[in-house]
């Protein structure tokens, strides 16, 4: 197995195999969005399936694939930026289509959150549903009790939530595995009921009315014109969340290509010869914890200005775990893995609408069946290469 | 008063668990560049006290200095900072992460970037992390080459005898002034102990001030290093000196050497 | 006694009772099998559910026998959550036996939504609540206040089944085995256990223990819907956690703590019944906070 892959050039054969790799995915994605057949949502998750079958069963496959990824890092990033660039406008202006594609982003910045956490240093977190909520609650207040803009917002959701994780994480000095665990539901849960309660909160029914962003004078409620092409006004919250996205991923990598990644990673394996190491675990661990609170405070923010109503329901335990699940099935400490664990946990349940009364079930199935055959997850950690980048 | 304090001294270090005293009393002196290993029999203490020294326990009583400076009931990742490095004797590798990011992770205490370095200086934090790669290269190359070429490799997949030269080597790599070793040779056989035994020398003579202390149950082990002995019974230290009087001594044979031999 | 104070009184028994007949099962199988069966609540849930569905068939087969009929439902109902508990085990949490613990656990949350929307699907109009009868309406007067007697009934069968499981454990040979394999998976099966066969055991008695709890609950609450095992089994697996898992004893404690912060949250407060799980959760978040490993759970010394 050549891990590390060598600092070679791209050849044709690279940049082809990137190409069909992005152009293929966008394909396959679009497709699954636009489908309302329940014969082509099925085929295209057969599809999908055999695919996943066939990296399973020829590793070589995906090895070759990683590589190709690696060695053209450049016109992985300009073609696939390209792509999701231009992808609203592929949608042909179909509005759910796009709702749907903002949901899953502002839950892949979520995903990406928890796997700070979960993924890097093992550190089970049943919260992320509140920090969430605690974001967007924030920004909402600000800007429904004063007039705050949007984009101050954002920031200081942020560091409320920030706050949030710290204390969350200050159990975590002492408690561990399962313990820890149900201290984190029980946060969740207490959020969640100060939410349904307080006045100040508009208690069960939440907060009504928030405004939309703006941005040189163009509202984010209001559709992108652009050479006479016409997308609706999600189309605003894809390109905000597409961001947000793009920060979490820069992020994930700066730290997990760090001494911080480092140190994650090291009391994910062992704690205690972490310690040993001269790694402060309690430092780390509280570290993880405000990391994924202050990335999911901006998702927050985000969905509150995006549907400009949001109630206590929005952030429930439930939405922690399946959070959580995104992670897990997507695949531990691996970025990618766990944006397409994102998508697929998102859009399915969506999809599968046409099987309205089963579609949790077949969901709840789909996530067993994953763990089960998959328990690595659908594209695994990969070692840290030195001297490439 | 003129002669400069020990690198390590403890002095009544003490670790009860509930009513049972795991060690009492223990005083040990090492100076800079000294060799000491540690005998004694199946639970008599010696692991426990490599765990009050590097700060995993809190000793019940007594003191712990380094170069004069009081680190008893430290945590232990402060006084891994402060130079004392070890490795388990069932070896804790990072199994998940690859042979170089376990080296580099030894180096934690002598790196600097923090979260804020990582996300918005990120060419200060990648040209650190490239340095250390290299000095992690570098170690490898020192006590294994054959370790050195599987770099890549994740630390779990490797054999018994490279775990253990993995984990010198990360315990190296934190610059320390003193490592502890706890039964390098466990769950090895005679030649890869006898490798063993080479690299540890090499790595001595590599590094002339760096101080050792060594659990060791292998006499052969024992007997090839330099330095005292410290002979440890039911948590007590029952003799001290240099292998060959300890050897002789009647009731260092009666602990410890008395069954060892039924075993040869 | 007060008589308002005399029915708190009660209300925190029974409610501590059933909570902790549901905190038992998490704390048997943890103990056995160290893995969190997150589900542990949709299942026994399923039980009030077969309660209901015996009754409707029988009553409509004969519609005098009553209190027989009862019975037989409760049985089956009972059995039947047993079983299932095994099924659980045997379709879906052997598999995990040596993930780590966080995949059993999300694994287990989704087995717990197929739980559900089963019920929510096959149960005629799953999605609404059913009324649950009193399995007695009686009254009784106890010093002057008069009691229901289900009230009575529902401590003194789960006191009764606390001493049946701690007797089995204690004095059975299954309860040896079990707690055998608990001890030492690899040396029991060398004492010809077959650890196999002790999960289903384990797996049985924890579920039919819960679905008891579960029934209780139903008919305390006088109603049940398919989605109230979420809740009984997050308050159950917390009475387990801050009573120190793999502990009987502590499962108990536990609950009838989170019991109590419950009923004296309703009774104090002039809006108790809305902030009654900020309490009790904020209750959980302290006492993990100052026993890491719950009331009298073994603190956990790690071999170096």
């Amino acid at each position: 197995m050549a891990a590390a892959a060598p600092a070679r050039a791209a050849t044709l054969a690279d940049r082809a195999i990137v190409a069909a790799g992005e152009a293929g995915g966008a394909l396959i994605l679009g497709l699954f969005l636009l489908a309302e057949d329940w014969r082509l949502i099925t085929a295209v998750l057969v599809l999908c399936g055999a695919g996943f079958a066939l990296l399973e069963l020829r590793p070589a496959i995906e090895e070759r694939i990683v590589a190709a990824f690696r060695r053209a890092p450049a016109t992985a990033l300009v073609l696939g930026a390209a792509i999701v660039l231009a992808y609203p406008f592929g949608m042909q202006g179909n509005s759910y289509a796009l709702h749907l594609l903002v949901i899953a982003l502002l839950y892949a910045v979520l995903a990406l959150a928890l796997n700070f956490q979960l993924g890097s240093a093992n550190i089970p977190n049943f919260a992320t549903g509140a920090s969430y909520g605690i974001g967007a609650y924030a920004s909402a207040l600000l800007a429904l009790e004063f007039g705050v803009s949007f984009w101050l917002t954002l920031p200081v959701a942020a560091a409320v939530a920030t706050v949030f994780g710290f204390l969350l994480g200050f159990p975590s000095m002492r408690t561990r595995d399962t313990y820890l665990a149900l201290v984190t539901i029980a946060f969740g849960i207490v959020v969640h009921q100060l939410l349904n309660n307080f006045d100040w909160t508009g208690g069960p029914n939440g907060l009504v009315g928030i405004p939309a962003p703006s941005i040189l004078g163009h509202s984010f409620a209001r559709p992108i014109v652009i050479l006479g092409q016409r997308v609706p006004a999600q189309a605003n919250f894809y390109y905000l969340a597409l961001a947000l996205v793009a920060l979490a991923i820069l992020a994930a990598r700066r730290l997990h290509n760090s001494r911080v990644g480092l140190a994650w990673n090291a009391l994910r394996g062992d704690e205690l010869a972490a310690r040993c190491q001269g790694i402060d675990v309690v430092w780390y661990k509280m570290l993880a914890f405000a990391v994924d609170a202050f990335l999911a405070a901006f998702a927050g923010s985000v969905y509150a200005a995006y549907v400009s109503y949001i109630s206590p329901d929005n952030f429930t335990f439930l939405v922690s775990v399946t959070i959580m699940t995104m992670v897990i099935v997507g695949g531990m400490d691996n970025s990618f893995g766990v944006i397409v664990g994102a998508f697929l946990l998102t859009l399915l349940p969506e999809k599968l609408r046409i099987f309205s009364d089963y579609r949790l079930l077949f969901v709840g199935v789909v996530v067993i069946l994953f763990l089960v055959l998959r328990p690595q997850g659908l594209f695994p950690q990969r070692p840290r290469s030195y001297g490439a980048s | 008063m003129a002669a400069p304090s020990p690198l390590l001294e403890t002095r009544g270090l003490t670790m009860r668990f509930g009513g049972l005293v795991a060690v009492r009393g223990i005083d040990l002196a090492l100076g800079s560049g000294e060799v000491l290993a540690v005998i004694g029999p199946n639970g008599a203490g010696k692991s426990t006290l490599f765990n009050l020294v590097s700060g995993l326990y809190r000793p019940s009583a007594g003191t712990v200095h380094l170069a004069g400076e009081d680190i008893t009931g430290l945590p232990a990742h402060r006084i891994a900072a402060r130079g004392i490095a070890r490795t388990f004797q069932t070896s804790r590798l990072f199994g998940d992460l690859t042979v170089i990011d376990n080296v580099i992770i030894g180096m934690h205490a002598r790196t600097r970037t923090g979260v804020l370095d990582a996300l918005f200086r990120p060419r200060r934090a990648r040209a650190e992390l490239a340095a250390a790669a290299e000095r992690a290269e570098a170690l490898l190359g020192l006590v294994s080459p054959d370790l050195l070429a599987r770099r890549h490799t994740l630390a779990g997949t490797l054999p018994q005898a490279d775990r253990r030269r993995l984990e010198l080597a990360r315990a190296l790599a934190s610059g320390p002034r003193l490592i502890m070793l706890d039964e390098p040779s466990s769950g090895m056989d005679d030649r890869d102990t006898d490798a063993l035994v080479e690299d540890i020398a090499m790595t001595m003579a590599e590094r002339p001030g760096l101080s050792y202390i060594i659990i060791e149950h292998d006499m052969r082990l024992v007997a090839a290093l330099p330095g005292q002995v410290v002979v440890i019974d039911y948590g007590e230290k029952i003799a001290e000196g240099p292998f060959a009087e300890i050897r002789r001594l009647p009731r260092v044979q009666e602990a410890y050497l008395g069954h060892k031999a039924t075993h040869a | 006694m007060d008589a308002l104070v005399l029915q708190y009184v009660m209300n925190w028994l029974v409610l501590g009772c059933i909570y902790a007949l549901v905190a038992l099962g998490f704390s048997l199988l943890f103990g056995v099998l160290n893995v969190i069966h997150f589900s542990h609540g949709d299942v026994v849930i399923v039980a009030p559910f077969v309660v209901l569905a015996v009754l409707q068939g029988l009553v409509a087969a004969m519609p005098a026998a009553t209190a027989g009929a009862l019975a037989l439902a409760l049985a089956a109902a009972i059995l039947a959550v047993g079983i299932l508990g095994v099924i659980a085990d045997w379709l879906v949490i052997r598999r995990f036996r040596r993930a780590p613990a966080m995949m059993a656990l999300v694994a287990t949350v989704a087995l717990g939504t197929v739980v559900r929307e089963l019920i929510r699907m096959f149960y005629p109009q799953g999605s609404n609540p059913k009324p649950f009868p009193r399995l007695i309406e009686a009254q009784v007067a106890l010093g002057g206040v008069t009691v229901p007697v289900f009230s009575l009934l529902a401590i003194a069968v789960s006191v009764a089944m606390m001493g049946l499981l701690f007797a089995m454990m204690r004095f059975t040979p299954l309860g040896l085995r079990i707690r055998a394999v608990a001890e030492d998976r690899a040396t029991a099966r060398l004492m010809a256990i077959r650890p196999g066969r002790i999960f289903a055991a384990t797996f049985f008695v924890a579920s039919a223990v819960g679905a008891i709890g579960a029934i209780l609950f139903a008919s305390y609450a006088g109603a049940v819907r398919f989605d109230f095992g979420i809740q009984l089994g997050l308050i159950g697996f917390s009475g387990a956690v801050i009573g120190g898992l793999g502990s009987m004893l502590g499962a108990i404690l536990g609950s009838l703590l989170i019991a109590g912060i419950d009923v004296l949250v309703q009774a104090t407060m002039a809006e108790g019944a809305s902030y009654r799980l900020v309490f009790a959760f904020l209750l959980v978040i302290l006492v993990l906070v100052l026993k890491p490993s719950g009331l009298l759970g073994r603190p956990a010394i790690e071999k170096v």
